[in-house]
């Protein structure tokens, strides 16, 4: 169930880091950037992929499952947030059970630490730093209906398959209109990609 | 906020026969955890009740006065005991609750980590190294708070449950005597040293809780990444209630000094009420994480003794994933630290391999069926997941 949300279109990143250094801006984690930028044919393509917590809806929040001490929240918008500093023991389950690659670790501070959609920011409905910044909008801050009138016909996915599971999830993709039916492949099972193997 | 659901209510016919579920005990419901829990809570209290009687030599050292302070740590044991019971059923908890005590009695802790244990317990429960990690000012503030707790729960505990007592063979001091359950421990001297401490040990706990209350609560107000997502009954008023215990014990104090006793029963009274609801609250708000915490040291000694687990680990971890895991197996290994599982595609070391072993029999407790992917590293999903997108979604993201 989509409201307002992020949309996320790889095809329009251009790799320029400014969600990254928008990120290190936000007030709940202040100088340290949540937000992960990828270059998955690094050195083969120029294609950058940016990674923001998907706020898993079902299963709600693998994340929040996996956790042995209650420590992640999710709020009743459905907002999955970062670790709660008391209760977290730095465990990292929520780190290698994410499967969108997302949460990071200070093993020092014992903390879990990822993005909250800016909470801060739209819980009273400013758009999250990263969306506010991308000068492409691959990162796009709004409504399904906000994101048409800006770009007609376009289409979106919300769940994603790794091998027998799908999710789906409250932050959403764009995707050619003619893959919609699909859940979009969250890279599990490892496929080949172009003859090469990326295994 | 919601806590989310930690085990599914019902497990759905289609998934009851996964050729892993087997090994693992199978969830119970919530009805089941929440009969466990009332029981726990009902042994652990009456044994509280039965410590109290005989501590207070059958109830002739117990004050009636302080009779509210002791029927709230009665709720108090059955509080905690039940929600103790509730956290460690879920999954997580449970599987981590097993293995670090499993780690504690193993042979792995006591050969090669003898000191291990009491290192950590110093480190996370005592100097709560990591809050330094996060802030030099909040650990300040932590320690304050935490050793004047300490502090105050060593005497009042005992003192309400009857088991000290102050004596004056003379009536009424200089000299007297301490004792625990009936028997003399100490002698003192009420006008030295060692009894104005004795006499002031709370009053010091005051002083030590109210600066750290403050810091915390000043920050509550302040800091923009403390208000984030603050909620009032969970943040705030834990903070409150330790700055209302600590100043009416002090003005008992101010009030039986230099007041000879003015305005002392309408503080007395307003100081019960406040722990009272302080120790009732303690399992059902922040200050649970006093519980919880613990929790670290067991996690922390299971990936310890874990990583002397080269052999077993690969093996446990490769059937576990029903793969070939890729366990750095053997201290000479290049690059790899013993016992450590690395990921399957960009060999970056991820946690010890039985940790995460142990985190993918978590997931299939939950059935969250994609416990093979914990065996690659966080990028390495991410970028996966983009060739999976270039490759199946939009050709070259064009
Ligand atoms: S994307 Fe990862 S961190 Fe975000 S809600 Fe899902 S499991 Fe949790
Ligand atoms: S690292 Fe913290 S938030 Fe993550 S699973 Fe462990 S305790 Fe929970």
């Amino acid at each position: 169930m989509m409201g307002r949300t992020i949309f996320i279109d790889p095809g329009r990143c251009i790799g320029c880091q400014a969600c990254v250094s928008a990120c290190r801006e936000c007030d709940s984690h202040r100088g340290k950037s949540m937000i992960h930028l990828d270059y998955p044919e690094e050195g083969r393509s120029v294609a950058s992929l940016p990674t923001v917590c998907m706020h898993c809806e079902d299963p709600v929040a693998p994340c929040a499952e996996v956790c042995p001490a209650d420590a992640i929240l999710v709020t009743a918008d459905g907002v999955v947030q970062q670790a709660d500093t008391t209760r977290c023991i730095g465990c990292a389950n929520c780190v290698n059970a994410c499967p969108f690659g997302v949460p990071k670790i200070d093993l020092q501070a014992k903390l879990q630490m990822k993005c909250n959609l800016c909470y801060d920011r739209t819980a009273y409905g400013l758009a999250p730093m990263c969306a506010t910044v991308c000068p492409t909008g691959a990162l796009f801050y709004g409504t399904l209906e906000e994101l048409r009138a800006e770009r007609p016909g376009v289409q979106v996915a919300d769940s994603f398959t790794f091998g027998s599971t799908t999710i789906s999830t409250g932050v959403a993709m764009v995707v050619p209109a003619d893959k919609v039916q699909w859940p979009v492949p969250g890279g599990l099972p490892i496929v080949e990609v172009n003859g090469v193997d990326v295994r | 906020m919601t806590e989310p659901p930690q085990a599914p209510a019902e497990t759905p016919q289609a998934f009851a026969e996964t050729p892993t579920a087997s090994a693992d005990p199978p969830p119970q419901t919530p009805a089941q955890v929440r009969r466990r829990a009332t029981l726990a809570g009902v042994v652990v209290s009456a044994l509280l009740i039965v410590a109290i009687v005989l501590g207070s030599r059958l109830l002739r050292d117990f004050d009636s006065a302080l009779l509210p302070y002791a029927v709230a740590t009665v709720f108090l044991a059955f509080g905690v005991a039940y929600r103790y019971t509730v956290w460690i059923s879920a999954p997580g908890a449970r599987r981590l609750f097993k293995q670090g005590w499993r780690a504690f009695f193993s042979v792995e802790n006591f050969r090669r980590a003898p000191t291990a244990l009491p290192k950590m317990i110093a480190t996370y429960l005592g100097f709560q190294k990591f809050l330094g990690a996060r802030s030099h000012a909040r650990w300040a503030a932590h320690q304050l708070i935490f050793w004047g707790c300490v502090l105050a729960a060593l005497i009042t505990f005992p003192l309400t449950w009857g088991w000290f007592t102050f004596t004056s063979s003379t009536g009424s001091g200089p000299g007297y005597e301490m004792r625990i359950w009936g028997f003399k421990v100490l002698g003192f001297d009420s006008l030295n040293v060692v009894g104005w401490l004795m006499f002031h040990g709370l009053d010091i706990a005051a002083v030590l809780v109210i600066p750290g209350a403050c810091y915390f609560l000043w920050r509550r107000m302040k800091d923009r990444a403390a208000i984030t997502g603050q909620r009032f009954a969970y943040d705030l008023v834990p903070l409150i209630a330790l700055i209302v215990i600590s100043v009416t014990g002090l003005l008992l104090t101010f009030s039986s000094i230099f007041l000879h006793g003015g305005g002392y029963e309408f503080l007395a009274i307003l100081h019960m009420v406040s722990v009272v609801f302080t120790l009732i609250y303690i399992p059902f708000g922040k200050f649970f994480h006093i519980v919880q915490r613990p929790a670290a040291v067991g996690m922390q000694l299971f990936k310890y003794t874990s990583r002397g687990k080269a052999g077993t680990a690969a093996g446990a971890a490769a059937t576990a994933a029903g793969t070939a895991g890729a366990v750095v197996g053997g201290g000479a290994a290049a690059g790899g630290e013993e016992g450590l599982l690395t990921c399957r595609r960009c060999g970056e070391p991820i946690d010890a391999a039985l940790y995460v072993e142990n985190l993918q029999g978590t997931m299939r407790d939950l059935r969250l069926d994609f416990d093979e992917w914990a065996e690659y590293c966080p990028r390495c999903k991410r970028v996966l997941r983009g060739n999976a997108y270039l490759t199946h979604i939009k050709k070259g993201f064009k």
